[in-house]
């Protein structure tokens, strides 16, 4: 492996804001190292594009939206960045060291600039049943059909959000049998819906494309709207779904698969772990980093482009790495208020829409905390919602201290799969706001790590 | 003198602080324990878990035998808080002649000195004891009935059997200004002023600073932050807690299989900011070697690493003692091995506070050692 020691600008991820900061930062001539996990360039969202490509039947069925990334992959392939996929990225110091494995050993490099540019992970939707077999996220059921080709007919979709919908529609173009649509979104639209629907329209062709998968959903798939509680039920995997419809009435559906959904949030594990400021954001109900209209953190040199600095799509990513890295390269030079005005003319129109989609499948309550005592939280320690509230009324302040009442976010997803759940149990618990309550404080290494490893980094 | 006059404050919840105010309360004394964050909230409760005699300081044995003869009937102190001290047996082994030659010299000084806890022991009976040891040694010390106990629940019971004691513990009580008029101290707090004739100060890294403020001894403590990292769980094969002789690693397996390794690897801490910095890379020697002792162990994936704040003295002993000023105790300055002597340290302050003899000299922990 031909690594350096030494990069004016390390890029860890490779989806669109990651490979359009090293496409334009290895133009303007800098050394760049590109990390990423994955084993090819794309991210979560042009995921295997390369490889799907190349198959003798292009697999058309993933949308046009799909195989826009097919350029940038291109473009990021011909550039002079050095890009190692199948890299995990599990500490960022301070002093801008990038520490990584690959392939059984452990890496350092050091950076002048670093871009963080991970994206978002899927809120976890906690339901009774969502930890049986056979019960996975839409972005992991997306996942298989990107990577391998292959779902499962007959599977129940519950949940809400842009994904969501994106994901049943392209089951369905790929020929799958959709059991059912569980669609949590509550019904109806109040004044701030029509308020902000207003900025919406300069984004309409997206506004018009989500209405399309919709319909389209609504018309090939049994569909149920406005759902509550919805639970899953089986012995050793998922067997039924349990749901009340709009009218109130309790259904049950049989199905072998589940897929859940609640929207997606930024993935700030790294960032965290790294020590960058976060803020609550109380439009997207999670962590945001701090960062100006340029990428850059509250750490000088270190920069958050894409979905992990707050979702906003793919196509503002791309916007978001392009300008992280014009920022890095003439980074002596201050840009003048008017370039900053420019800036944020040019990103808006990249998210004019994204307020009213926040508030259009914002998710209440009921899917962010369980509503059931047996539910299980923290899947990791197979804590329950009860347990977890048991712990918190002995007089916890945050979910720091309740690692060390009841171990919740003690395991090994470090709080991915429960730190909002917690987050927001205790903030109703105390009576504060969740920004009060605050999150797991994330020590690194973020990502699996063996002991062998780390012992590969000792000098001999 | 007031009402105040014979009360006590105890300043900082680890587990000197903890301590302290147990064994006070015990005897009867009125005490509040206050703690800027929460109780075992720094090194107290975010420690290695360590309890053990081997390898102390030969000035510091007397004390460590001390406060092992309370670990051994802790539960009549603390109660079901401690189930959660697991005695097995430490043992720190050589990998090679320079360790061996140590090993069997401090053996022969620990012998001469009187001491029969710690003793060494040739590769056959390690190899017996520790089945699934992946190299042969070159022998080691070995020390029966030293364990290791869950830091933040031992913290937590002491903190518990104050409190049923009578004591008054107050959590999210910084001290801003701590003087001294007419023989009663007033230790102004972001939660109002408290007075007491007696002060004891058990505030770990911050001790200085409360030192520096009640006009007492100026002492050299710097803050550093020893770092852990803790395994997925594995199958069970180590039943002791381990080191090794010459190198820093301190090695253990819990109960429900994790490996938990540090063993003295400092990261930088910023005391005044609660702010600490974990550097795995400085760990990978101490891993490497956990790695050669059991091979297994380079297979575990790491799921955390943390570390506390911690207070160290520039000869790595602590300050154990009454300060320049009247009424004033401290019991501080650990250097990161202060956890199996708290319950020791606490029943010595204790002792002190009421103007009684502890049962050991401290004589090696004089605050005024560094003070020319």
């Amino acid at each position: 492996m031909n690594l350096n020691h030494h990069y004016d600008l390390a890029v860890i991820g490779a989806g669109p804001a990651g490979m359009a900061a090293a496409i334009e930062a290895s133009r303007n001539n800098m050394k760049v190292l590109v990390l990423d996990d994955q084993t090819a360039a794309g991210g979560q969202v042009y995921r295997q594009i390369d490889r799907n490509y190349h198959k003798n039947d292009k697999l058309f069925f993933l949308g046009e939206d799909y195989w826009l990334g097919k350029k940038q992959v291109e473009d990021f392939k011909h550039s002079s960045a050095e890009f190692f996929p199948e890299s995990r990225v599990w500490q960022i110091t301070q002093d801008k060291h990038v520490f990584f494995s690959r392939k059984g050993r452990a890496y350092q490099v050091e950076a002048n600039f670093i871009l963080i540019s991970t994206g978002a992970t899927e809120r976890p939707m906690p339901i009774l049943g969502w930890t049986l077999p056979g019960v996975m996220s839409v972005g992991g059921a997306q996942t298989l059909l990107k990577s391998n080709n292959s779902g499962a007919d007959g599977a129940v979709f519950a949940g809400s959000g842009p994904l969501f919908y994106l994901t049943i529609w392209q089951y369905l173009n790929a020929g799958f049998k959709v059991g059912a649509v569980i669609d949590t979104a509550p019904g109806r639209l109040s004044w701030s819906h029509y308020l902000w629907a207003l900025p919406a329209l300069l984004q309409l062709n997206l506004l018009l494309k989500g209405l399309r998968w919709r319909s389209h959903i609504r018309k090939n798939t049994k569909y149920f709207s406005e759902v509550r509680s919805v639970s899953i039920s089986g012995q050793s995997t998922a067997e039924s779904v349990s749901f009340l419809d709009k009218y109130g009435e309790k259904k049950k559906l049989y199905a072998s698969h589940v897929f859940l959904h609640q929207g997606v949030v930024p993935n700030v594990n790294l960032t965290m772990a790294t020590g960058l400021k976060h803020y609550w954001c109380p439009r997207q109900l999670c962590w945001h980093p701090e960062t100006n209209i340029y990428g850059e953190s509250s750490l000088k040199g270190i920069y958050v482009a894409g979905d992990g600095s707050g979702i906003a799509g793919a196509s503002a990513a791309i916007l978001a790495g392009k300008t992280a890295a014009k920022h890095i390269v003439q980074y002596s030079r201050r840009p003048s208020i008017f370039i900053t005005f420019l800036s944020k003319l040019k990103r808006y129109k990249h998210v004019a829409a994204r307020p009213f989609l926040d508030i259009l499948f914002c998710p209440p309550k009921e899917w962010r905390v369980p509503f059931e005592d047996e539910t299980i939280v923290c899947r990791c320690e197979a804590l329950k919602k009860a347990d977890i509230s048991s712990a918190i009324s002995l007089g916890v302040a945050g979910p720091n201290q309740l690692k060390s009442f009841c171990r919740a976010g003690m395991g090994r997803c470090q709080g991915r799969m429960c730190g909002l759940t917690i987050q927001k149990m205790i903030a109703e618990y105390n009576n504060i706001s969740e920004k009060d309550a605050g999150y797991y404080r994330l020590r690194p290494p973020i990502r699996p790590l063996t002991l062998g490893e780390l012992a590969s980094l000792a000098e001999d | 003198m007031s009402s105040q006059g014979n009360k006590v404050v105890v300043i900082g919840g680890g587990i000197q602080g903890c301590a302290t105010a147990f064994f006070l309360a015990k005897r009867g004394q009125k005490v509040t324990l206050i703690e800027k964050d929460r109780i075992g909230r720094h090194a107290s409760g975010v420690n290695a878990g360590g309890v053990r005699r081997l390898g102390r300081n030969i000035l510091e044995i007397p004390l460590s035998l001390a406060a092992m003869d309370i670990w051994q009937n802790l539960y009549q102190e603390i109660g079901e808080y401690a189930e959660d001290f697991h005695p097995c047996f430490y043992l720190k082994v050589a990998v090679d002649e320079a360790g061996r030659e140590l090993g069997l010299m401090r053996a022969a000084n620990l012998r001469e000195a009187g001491f029969t806890h710690e003793v060494w022991v040739e590769d056959d009976v390690i190899q017996t004891r520790l089945p699934h040891l992946s190299i042969p040694t070159h022998g080691g010390l070995i020390v029966e009935g030293d364990g290791w106990a869950t830091p933040w629940r031992i913290v937590q019971g002491f903190a518990n059997a104050a409190k049923k004691n009578g004591a008054k513990i107050i959590e999210d009580c910084y001290v801003n200004s701590l003087t001294q008029s007419q023989g009663l101290w007033q230790i102004q707090t972001l939660k109002g002023l408290f007075e007491a004739g007696t002060v004891v100060n058990c505030a770990g890294a911050w001790a200085a600073d409360i030192a520096r403020s009640a006009d007492d001894y100026i002492f050299p403590l710097e803050s550093f932050a020893p770092m852990l990292v803790v395994t997925e769980r594995r199958p069970k094969i180590l039943p002791a807690v381990m080191g090794v002789l010459s190198h820093t690693l301190s090695l253990k397996q819990l109960e429900n299989g994790q490996f938990v390794i540090g063993g003295g690897v400092r990261s930088k801490a910023n005391h005044l900011i609660n702010q600490s910095d974990v550097s795995l890379q400085k760990l990978s020697s101490s891993i490497k070697l956990a790695a050669k002792l059991f091979s297994e162990i380079g297979n575990a994936q790491v799921i955390r690493c943390w570390s506390g704040i911690e207070g160290y003295m520039p000869d790595e002993l602590p300050i154990i003692g009454r300060g320049r000023r009247n009424g004033l105790f401290h019991g501080f300055g650990f250097s990161a091995h202060g956890f199996q002597l708290g319950p020791g340290v606490g029943e010595a302050l204790a002792d002190l506070v009421m103007g009684q003899q502890p049962r050991v000299s401290l004589e090696a922990f004089r605050p005024d050692r560094f003070i020319n």
